[in-house]
């Protein structure tokens, strides 16, 4: 075969360019350690998600010091949870699965992108150093509204997150003299410790306490106030917790009716 | 009468009429596929808007489907008889058998196109706003895929048409080489079969049963993956048919010859073995096939380059033959001697330009770990518009000028006008290509109706996306422009009259020829076993690791038909209709079916 | 003329990508051109080209147009 010497150099060219090529994938994945999405999880059935563990209830877990896991679901048109929360300097395992159709998680501007299959879980590792906002989008066409399909990732600063959940339970109507009882559930989905303070502030007046809350559990703060000291009427309340807060109002009647509290 | 010219026509004038009507139906769906990119190109960019955005998806499955589906294969099955009638010099075995597989190509592309037309109208529950890839659980009228089967068969008979002419050819010529043109047409059908197997069992084993209700669910991953065993070659069945017209027409049309017979051989069968064993790439972002399975797909792809790579050297080593023979002289003074006044020379080598960018972002696109900067992103957009569509479409409008006059006997109706046309597709790709690219660095997705988001806004890196947007509109215009001088001219050749002052139908000779391949490049049937060898490894692991993960038939999934939204549109309509408004066929009642 | 006049429509279609280009390659050296200043450097681009096609070659007279459109048939 009669191959001219010109073209015998760009062939040799071309097949140093190609094995150049495959060399440098082959360093981003070896060296640098950019894993393909695999087929390392076990599948899912897209039906009974309610009933799975991990995407029942789509969230952000802490699993090690700097380490979370984050899982979402797609469905149309919209991701679980929104927006997802994770601070900065930590590392993030995402798991993401569909209820419906093919979907994609895809964080605009970056290259945390994956297509969410049906009956698969899709899952990346990403390291996230520093504070910011995102998008994420979904890539693939699901529907007549897939351009609504949109969330928000939250990268926020590592001194500035946590994953306290606050609850309360309080007294709605009481009589004058007797006690009014608010129970402050905090909860800490953290690893380590939680030590903060737990406010009540009604009628102007502030009472606090210091809990300590340790890394998955929950703790309950309970505030007795004597209505004989508010007076009859209804008293608004507050209860704050770093920068959580949850309120409500406390009547304080004369005598407690029986039924029909609602009409005045 | 008496005829004075050499052209197609006078010496084939049965093949010239069933290539004609293939060139025509090409044309009608490029025209249809053009109309819907421009509305595609106004809603995107916000220009202007006056379809529902849910519309917007039946628009691109249009544009999808007519442009890479009908407007590309009905032409490259018209050039594929032409070159081999020519090369072989014998008109077809049977023609009555040549019509059967145009008719069946020609039903089939209809019965899809009005599957995905009625989408339109609430008139009918018939729709298939499933874009060109068909992903299940979406789910399309049953009409839709048996019209995508019935056109995939008319092709396979056009390919069997194409060997029992160099079967026949082959009797009467035992001694002699598989004339070029044919060797390529006999090659590219092969990996076509080979390809088409893919797609053909997605959709009668799984998608056709599954939208007729005779099996209950289907397990996506399969499904798609076995589009993508298809969708990746079917790219090279676009773009052999180029390739030839870069091979057997430009070194003619600058005045030279072909530089080397053997290469064109090499890389078609390049493009044989390694065209199917690749489709994985496109997965490369799929959970559920293993990380090894995808670096398999890109190295086969990386090497796909190579074929590329060296029919850049051809093309350019010939065009410069060409330009030598036509009094060029200097390193690159030759470039001036080339005949760019002639349309069918400048529209192809500007074809071949974009094509070499379109290389340079398909290298992104392949490398396994950068692919996730753009996967599914404007980018890819940016990417298959300057291969499909330009590399392939610019270059099939231009042989279109050479063409049209040898298969109607005709001469062309203005050449000026069809330089201007070819000249400005370069200029309007340019402008909406690059900002595609850029846009889907910024992670602007694909296939959406309305790249604007509540919560979050792109931000740009250079300009704006105002800008972006601008450029995108002003390029989608540009290429409209163009189409429009395009049909200006293929009508208007259809009203000359007949022309007895025509061009030979002649076809690039070479300045290597096949004395100089090794016998073994024209052994089909050895390239063909290797072909199949390399598809099994690529894909058996793969498909049995889906099938034992998945099922054969997947999970407990509801199909999600994309007719069914017309049924709850019609109900909407007629509320609307009484109080005289249409505006918008809810979103918030689509969700709730959809929940 | 120094090229034809299809020769010259190429050249200047070949500005476009040029000038699309231009604006991120500058921005990487951290010039950044506005739209309406990337509008101003093709206009000069495109009239430096036509200045350059139209002056006349030395010692080179008028019908190099002709010259050069004398082979623009299909190359037949």
């Amino acid at each position: 075969m009669n191959i001219h010497t010109y073209e015998k150099v760009w062939l040799i060219a071309a097949l140093v360019l190609i094995v150049g090529f495959i060399a440098t994938v082959t360093y981003g994945s070896v060296g640098l350690g950019i894993a393909m999405i695999d087929d390392s999880e076990e599948t899912v059935e897209p039906g009974e998600l309610g009933e799975d563990e991990r995407f029942a209830d789509p969230r952000v877990e802490q699993v090690g010091e700097n380490e979370y896991e984050a899982y979402v679901v797609a469905q149309t048109f919209m991701f679980s949870p929104d927006p997802i929360e994770v601070p900065a300097g930590s590392e993030v395992t995402f798991y993401v699965t569909s209820r419906d159709v093919i979907h994609s998680f895809s964080v605009a501007g970056t290259n945390i992108n994956t297509m969410v299959i049906p009956g698969e879980v899709a899952t990346m590792t990403v390291e996230f150093d520093e504070p910011g906002e995102y998008g994420v989008v979904c890539n693939e066409y699901c529907g007549s509204g897939h351009h609504n399909m949109e969330g928000q990732l939250h990268v926020v600063e590592e001194d500035e997150f946590d994953m306290t959940e606050l609850s309360v339970e309080a007294d709605d109507e009481v009589e004058t003299g007797d006690e009014a009882t608010i129970d402050v559930a905090v909860e800490n989905r953290m690893l380590e410790e939680l030590e903060t303070t737990v406010t009540l502030e009604i009628d102007g007046e502030t009472f606090g306490e210091d809990v300590t809350v340790a890394g998955g559990e929950t703790e309950t703060t309970t505030f007795t106030v004597d209505t004989a000291d508010l007076g009859e009427g209804d008293h608004d309340w507050t209860v704050t917790v770093d920068d959580y807060e949850d309120s409500g109002t406390l009547t304080v009647v004369d005598e407690l009716e029986e039924e029909d509290d609602d009409d005045e | 009468m008496m005829t004075m010219s050499n052209a197609y026509i006078d010496d084939f004038p049965a093949e010239a009429k069933v290539i004609r009507a293939a060139f025509y139906s090409s044309f009608f769906a490029l025209a249809l596929g053009g109309v819907f990119g421009v509305i595609q190109t106004l809603h995107r960019t916000g220009y202007y808007r006056f379809i529902d955005s849910a519309d917007y998806y039946t628009v691109l499955t249009a544009h999808g489907v007519f442009l890479v589906i009908s407007f590309t294969i009905f032409f490259l099955v018209g050039i594929f008889t032409w070159a081999v009638t020519t090369s072989l010099d014998r008109g077809v075995e049977d023609l009555r058998f040549t019509w059967g597989w145009y008719g069946l190509m020609a039903i089939g592309i209809t019965l899809s196109g009005v599957a995905i037309l009625a989408g339109f109208t609430d008139a009918t529950d018939i729709s298939a706003s499933v874009l060109f890839t068909f992903y299940a659980p979406l789910q399309g009228h049953p009409m839709f895929y048996l019209g995508l089967v019935l056109f995939v068969v008319g092709t396979w008979l056009a390919g069997v048409d194409w060997f029992r002419s160099w079967w026949a050819w082959k009797g009467e010529n035992p001694d002699e080489r598989i004339p070029l043109p044919t060797f390529m047409v006999l090659t590219t059908m092969l990996m076509w079969y080979i390809a088409t197997l893919g797609v053909a069992a997605a959709i009668l084993l799984f998608l056709l049963p599954w939208s007729l209700g005779w099996i209950e669910t289907v397990n996506p991953l399969l499904t798609r993956t076995l589009f993508w065993f298809f969708g990746h070659p079917v790219v090279y069945f676009w773009l052999m048919p180029a390739y030839m017209m870069w091979y057997v027409l430009l070194p003619k049309v600058s005045g030279g010859k072909l530089f080397s017979d053997p290469l064109a051989r090499v890389v078609f069968v390049l493009f044989l073995i390694l065209s199917v064993p690749t489709g994985i790439h496109h997965q490369y972002l799929d959970p559920g096939i293993a990380e090894g399975f995808k670096f398999i797909a890109m190295t086969n792809t990386m090497f796909l380059l190579l074929p590329s790579l060296l029919t850049a050297f051809t093309v350019v080593a010939s065009m410069e033959h060409g330009a030598r023979q036509r009094g060029g002289t200097g390193y690159f003074g030759w470039l001036k001697a080339l005949p760019w006044r002639d349309p069918v020379f400048t529209g192809m080598a500007l074809a071949g330009l974009m094509f070499a960018a379109a290389g340079f972002s398909g290298m992104v696109n392949a490398g396994m770990n950068i692919n996730y900067l753009v996967h599914n992103t404007f980018w890819v957009v940016g990417h298959f518009h300057l291969t499909v569509g330009t590399a392939v479409a610019l270059t099939f409008m231009a042989v279109t000028y050479w063409f049209l006059p040898q298969v109607t006997g005709k001469a062309l109706w203005s050449r000026s006008v069809a330089l201007g046309q070819v000249v400005l597709w370069f200029v309007g790709m340019t402008f909406m290509s690059n900002a595609m690219h850029r846009a889907g660095l910024l992670g602007v997705p694909r296939r959406t109706a309305e790249p604007q988001y509540d919560g979050f806004e792109f931000e740009a890196a250079v300009g704006s996306i105002g800008e972006l947007q601008a450029q995108i509109a002003l390029g989608g215009i540009l290429l409209t422009l163009s189409l429009v001088l395009f049909f200006a001219n293929v009508i208007g050749t259809g009203l000359n009259g007949r022309s007895d002052d025509l061009p030979a139908n002649e076809y690039a000779g070479t300045l290597s020829g096949p004395e100089d391949a090794p016998l073994v490049l024209d052994n089909l049937k050895l390239w063909t076993a290797i072909a199949i060898v390399l598809v099994i490894f690529a894909y058996t692991f793969p498909l049995l690791s889906i099938v034992d993960r998945g099922g054969l038939f997947g999970p407990e999934l509801n199909p999600f038909p994309v007719s069914i939204e017309s049924v709850t549109l019609l109900a909407f309509a007629v509320e609307h209709l009484a109080v005289g408004a249409l505006e918008s066929l809810s979103l918030p009642g689509l969700l709730e079916v959809i929940r | 003329m120094r090229i034809s006049k299809a020769g010259l429509l190429v050249v200047l279609a070949l500005l476009a990508p040029l000038l699309v280009e231009l604006r991120t390659v500058l921005s990487w050296i951290n010039v950044e051109l506005s739209v309406l200043e990337t509008a101003v450097v093709g206009a000069v681009l495109v009239a430096i080209v036509l200045v350059w096609a139209f002056l006349p070659e030395n010692g080179e007279d008028e019908d190099t147009d002709e010259t050069a459109d004398r082979n623009v048939s299909n190359g037949d």
